[in-house]
């Protein structure tokens, strides 16, 4: 206990980082599961709209701060330094901090809830000046904005040490365009996360000065801005968006090309995409205020609508890496699959949204709540499960059991379609979102029936997971080194790795040094 | 260390050209031209620290050529496997916050702790 309390080993501290998100992504889950219940029928009552406030604030929150983005974060804490061939991260003290923060932050936002009045009941923007009204007056919203301060003074300090890993400490031979997709997507995440993140960790700063010392940044009737609350945050929060997704586009083109035995397809293309991804999205956060009509529509929508040309670039990637080559299609690889068809539909809606007379529609209706699941949910959560399955072997030495892994993935992508295809219906029939219930017209009790049995079956699906890991855990059947025929570097350590990594470090001559001829051989 | 120059200037480069387009098509909006202005400072300060401050290094993941064999001998440094400091700075913290709001007392507490905590991690840091 004391061994794991204490440990500045990256590899510990990853494993930490996704056992924490994976604890918080079920308590996220129940919380997901009553949405679903409480809208399962028309007019109910099994919850008040404050609980439901408070439900859906927590969800969202335990999604974004919580599971999406520090996941990603823990698997390059575990996977970077392996995959450049280093002994650990660059501050390895630092990064346990960022553990220990992020950690204790999450605990804090969930601990509104034992306070009088209930936790923060906001929604994840917590925009002001309804931080200050009756819905934010209590410690809840305050213990809110204390943990995701944690949590952002986290997530800068670990992205500040990945980026010293990458750029210091890499093996010799690892050049910078010789490092795996996935680490250079780590490099664009945490490059986003030191330019967007202070921004965010400004804006609670200021909101809880405005709450307890006096200050007035937001209030308009003391010469405030409520807009720039919102300007503060979405300069952080589309951003975000990229966040939680750059790492699981890297986790899914390390499965692509491991399980189409090919090299990535238009590497370079790959590695630009992702920095043209990270730049554009610095510029496009008012697309999230379309609707105040006190920003500049024409510029931000124009901004929106190019970054679907360099997600479009990697589309084309991954289907190129897949072109032609003899695909296997193991549990990852089905993950990496069920990523590529949602996150189109999470692309291509996102595309329509950007469009300003189409936002004015669809704002704050369940259109938009179907995007961005199809996005965060269907892309990165299933790239999560895709990734959980790919290095779960050199992470425990122990391989997940195939066949469940299947019932998971047809589980998971059959409940999460039906949960989120009905709700671009409900949008398109004026359902809003963050409201407690809904009246019987139109098709809106059919609907919301259909997308809680989706909720339903993900459920199962997840539980299924979880049964999984017991089953193949107590099983321990043992794996080599490279149970999947992977190409980079941490596939040519043993599984688990030891302390350090490496015994021997092998010589590195191209991008797939797991492939290379051994040294010697003509 | 030549990429990573690279990669801050020509990202402190869009910032800037990014931050005058926005002034001139938003109306001059202000908020977001000063968090698109201040991004680019930030980012030109970080290249041009790597470009002052590093310009004679030399790292062997930079090289194509380098095999571990080369490169063998060379110092990483000692990296430390356990410490107590990181779990007892992030309790501080929590207490200093969450003291600042409620408690002074606590708040003094977690601030004194969190010095500690770092004067001992320096001695710690120049052990190993």
């Amino acid at each position: 206990m004391i061994e794991w309390l204490t440990t500045t080993d990256h590899k510990k501290i990853g494993i930490m980082y996704v056992v924490s998100t994976l604890s918080f992504f079920v308590i996220a889950g129940v919380l997901a599961a009553l949405i679903r219940a409480q809208l399962a029928v028309p007019e109910n009552t099994l919850l008040g709209p404050h609980a439901y406030n408070q439900i859906f604030t927590l969800h969202g929150t335990a999604m974004i701060f919580l599971v999406i983005a520090p996941f990603g974060i823990g698997l390059a804490n575990y996977l970077v330094p392996l995959q450049i061939g280093a002994p650990d991260v660059a501050f390895p003290r630092l990064n346990a901090t960022g553990l220990w923060l992020f950690v204790l932050g999450g605990i804090t936002v969930f601990a509104g809830l034992a306070t009088y009045g209930g936790a923060a009941a906001t929604g994840w923007t917590a925009y002001a000046p309804l931080n200050e009204s009756f819905l934010g007056t209590g410690a809840g919203q305050d213990l809110f904005f204390i943990g995701l301060l944690m949590t952002s003074i986290s997530t800068i300090l670990t992205s500040i040490n990945l980026l010293v890993t990458v750029f210091l400490f890499r093996a010799p031979g690892m050049t910078m365009w010789r490092i795996p997709i996935f680490t250079w997507e780590i490099v664009a995440t945490a490059m986003l996360i030191v330019m967007a993140f202070p921004s965010l960790a400004a804006a609670f700063a200021m909101a809880l000065i405005e709450r307890h010392l006096g200050g007035h940044f937001f209030d308009a009737a003391y010469g405030g801005n409520p807009i720039l609350y919102q300007h503060l945050f979405w300069f952080f929060g589309h951003p975000e968006v990229y966040v939680l997704i750059l790492p699981y586009f890297g986790i899914v083109t390390e499965i692509v090309a491991t399980f189409s035995r090919k090299p990535v397809f238009g590497y370079v293309g790959m590695v630009l995409a992702a920095f043209a991804i990270a730049a554009l999205s610095l510029g496009v956060w008012a697309h999230h205020m379309f609707t105040t009509g006190a920003v500049s529509n024409p510029f931000f929508s124009a901004v929106s609508f190019l970054i679907a040309v360099p997600t479009g670039v990697k589309f084309v990637n991954w289907i190129g890496t897949m072109w032609k080559g003899s695909i296997a299609l193991r549990v990852p690889m089905l993950f990496a699959i069920g990523f590529l068809l949602n996150f189109l539909i999470g692309g291509i809606t996102g595309v329509m949204i950007a469009s300003p007379p189409i936002d004015y529609q669809a704002h704050d209706s369940y259109f938009i709540v179907q995007h961005f699941h199809y996005t965060i949910g269907g892309g990165s959560m299933f790239a999560l499960f895709g990734a959980l399955y790919f290095w779960f072997p050199k992470m425990f030495g122990v391989k997940l059991d195939e066949r469940i892994g299947r019932w998971v993935f047809a589980l998971l992508f059959l409940g999460f379609n039906a949960t989120f295809i009905p709700m671009g219906f409900m949008g398109m029939e004026g359902m809003a979102r963050r409201v407690y219930t809904y009246p019987a017209v139109g098709h809106l009790p059919l609907l919301n029936a259909i997308a809680t049995a989706g909720a339903l079956i993900m459920t199962v699906g997840v539980a299924l997971f979880f049964i999984d890991i017991l089953v193949s855990v107590r099983r321990r059947e043992p794996v080599g080194n490279d149970p999947w025929g992977g190409y980079t570097l941490e596939w040519m350590t043993t599984s688990p790795p030891p302390e350090f990594n490496f015994t021997t470090l092998p010589p590195i001559r191209s991008r797939r040094p797991a492939l290379d001829p051994p040294a010697g051989s003509a | 260390m030549r990429s990573f120059v690279a990669l801050f200037a020509f990202a402190a480069a869009f910032g800037a050209v990014i931050a005058v387009v926005y002034w001139f098509v938003a109306h001059e909006e202000a908020t977001g031209t000063a968090l698109l202005a201040v991004m680019a400072t930030a980012l030109a300060f970080a290249a041009a620290y790597a470009v002052v401050a590093e310009r004679d290094a030399r790292l062997e993941g930079d090289d194509p050529n380098q095999t571990p064999q080369t490169a063998a001998g060379d110092d990483l440094g000692i990296f430390t496997t356990n410490s107590p400091f990181p779990v007892l700075i992030a309790l501080c913290t929590l207490a200093l916050f969450t003291g600042l709001l409620w408690s002074p007392l606590l708040a003094v507490a977690g601030l004194a702790g969190m010095l500690l905590c770092f004067w001992r991690l320096g001695a710690e840091s120049a052990r190993t």
